[in-house]
């Protein structure tokens, strides 16, 4: 665990715990953290760079503390696309392989390597979906509920470990932005990335045409890039 | 029409966010991938979106992973490691040469202006491809054919620029799966048409399979076996 986390996690403590940590002995308290290097921890905490770095060394115990950490987070993502627990487990079992095996291929000009590790799992999943006869469900609610940021933000604030670590602002971004698509517009981008929908499977669930919904991905997508600069 | 670096750079922006909302379709997929695959500051801008994205499915419910999952990845890894030092062996061979095979990921900004053309003229969409390999010359890289396949058990060969063949010569088709022993000629390409070859008489094409077009003398090789330069190279990818 790196010095950075262990002040962060510390100061969290020191903030909000129970026990009075400043009281306690160094070697107990670095027992304490080895403890909760365990558990998943927020991902504005975790370093996702320096595990992909120990990956590619071929430190094994990284990987598997990267998948404590993203394992179920990366599991609710391909199971929503895929709508099938045993396929789903297949895809996550088959992306920390391939993490592994491609962990070497990042570095840090490539940007997130949450981002990184992301889209390699996506792909899997996309690509698994034609083992998966999922059916298309239209859940505009859902969806809509999953990015309200001011339910974000409100949650947020009742758990200290988030707004301790978390940059709120930066966090809700996307979602203050998708804010400004039309509903319409935002559910296309939604259904595409959340449930892995394809163009054509939401133009039949929207009831517009293809054309229609490809330029509004990709309008925006423009207009969401701006309001993310 | 002109296209400045920003316009090139906001394409590819935005190329890379339906890359990575999964909104690309097929062909603009692997079109997308093979340049992804060597160029870093497009890798960056598809980490970058799935950054932003990934902060909506960092809503959902997580999903506790069975035990049995960690520990098949540990069996996995431990049969991984048995079996490397065997199929890292390294090897001189031209068919598994590594420049070549990276070069071909550097398919660059000539197939993307090549299918944004295509996509925007012919609509209504052609039928779409089930089997696809873009061939890049082995020096510069530059994608110059692309080979297709629809419904119909015809493959077609189409050029991406204009061909120049010298004279006496011809450039001669052929192809190569994983287990075979030698590559198969397809025929030979005239200039200015494009190649349509008969798949029924071929084994069903796989993925990875090798394709190139060499520089032959007018009436093809001699041998039977390419003998010239290679114009022309690639690989399949089938498209599900």
């Amino acid at each position: 665990m790196d010095a950075a986390k262990i002040k962060k996690i510390l100061n969290f403590f020191k903030r909000y715990s129970c026990t009075d940590f400043n009281d306690l002995e160094e070697p107990v308290l670095y027992t304490v953290f080895f403890s909760l290097d365990r558990i998943s921890v927020s991902p504005s905490i975790f370093n996702y760079e320096t595990s992909l770095k120990k990956c590619a060394q071929g430190d094994r115990r990284a990987l598997m503390q990267l998948y404590e950490q993203e394992a179920p987070r990366l599991l609710a993502v391909v199971l929503r696309i895929l709508q099938n627990r045993p396929l789903a487990e297949d895809v996550v079992h088959d992306a920390f392989i391939k993490i592994w095996q491609n962990a070497q291929q990042y570095h840090s000009e490539l940007g997130s390597a949450r981002g990184w590790i992301y889209t390699l799992t996506r792909n899997l999943a996309l690509n698994a979906l034609k083992y998966s006869h999922r059916q298309v469900l239209f859940e505009p609610e859902f969806l809509l509920d999953l990015c309200d940021h001011h339910a974000i933000e409100n949650e947020h604030q009742k758990d200290n470990v988030e707004t301790l670590v978390n940059d709120p602002l930066a966090q809700a971004s996307l979602n203050r932005c998708l804010d400004h698509l039309e509903p319409q517009r935002k559910l296309c981008v939604l259904h595409a990335y959340v449930d892995g929908y394809t163009q054509d499977e939401i133009a039949t669930l929207l009831d517009k045409p293809l054309g229609t919904v490809k330029s509004w991905i990709k309008r925006s997508l423009n207009a969401l890039k701006e309001c993310l600069q | 029409m002109k296209t400045t670096d920003a316009d090139s750079l906001n394409t590819d922006n935005n190329l890379a966010g339906q890359y990575v909302l999964g909104t690309l379709d097929k062909t603009e997929r692997v079109v997308f991938e093979a340049r992804l695959a060597d160029n870093p500051q497009l890798q960056k801008m598809v980490n970058q979106w799935q950054d932003h994205f990934v902060s909506i499915t960092d809503q959902l419910p997580p999903v506790s992973a069975p035990q049995p999952l960690s520990a098949r990845i540990e069996r996995s890894l431990d049969t991984l490691e048995t079996s490397r030092p065997i199929t890292q062996k390294p090897t001189t061979n031209f068919w598994q040469s590594l420049p070549i095979w990276r070069g071909l990921a550097g398919v660059g900004m000539a197939l993307t202006v090549f299918f944004a053309v295509q996509l925007s003229t012919m609509q209504p969409e052609l039928s779409e491809p089930t089997y696809i390999a873009v061939l890049v010359a082995p020096q510069d890289k530059t994608p110059s054919w692309v080979i297709q396949t629809g419904q119909s058990n015809q493959m077609q060969l189409v050029p991406l620029a204009a061909v120049e063949i010298p004279k006496g010569k011809a450039l001669q088709f052929w192809t190569k799966a994983e287990g075979w022993e030698k590559p198969v000629s397809l025929g030979l390409v005239k200039k200015g048409e494009t190649l349509k070859v008969n798949l029924d008489s071929l084994p069903p094409l796989t993925e990875n399979q090798l394709f190139e077009l060499t520089l032959e003398q007018a009436s093809g090789s001699p041998t039977g076996l390419p003998t010239g330069p290679i114009a022309s190279i690639g690989r399949g990818v089938i498209m599900l």
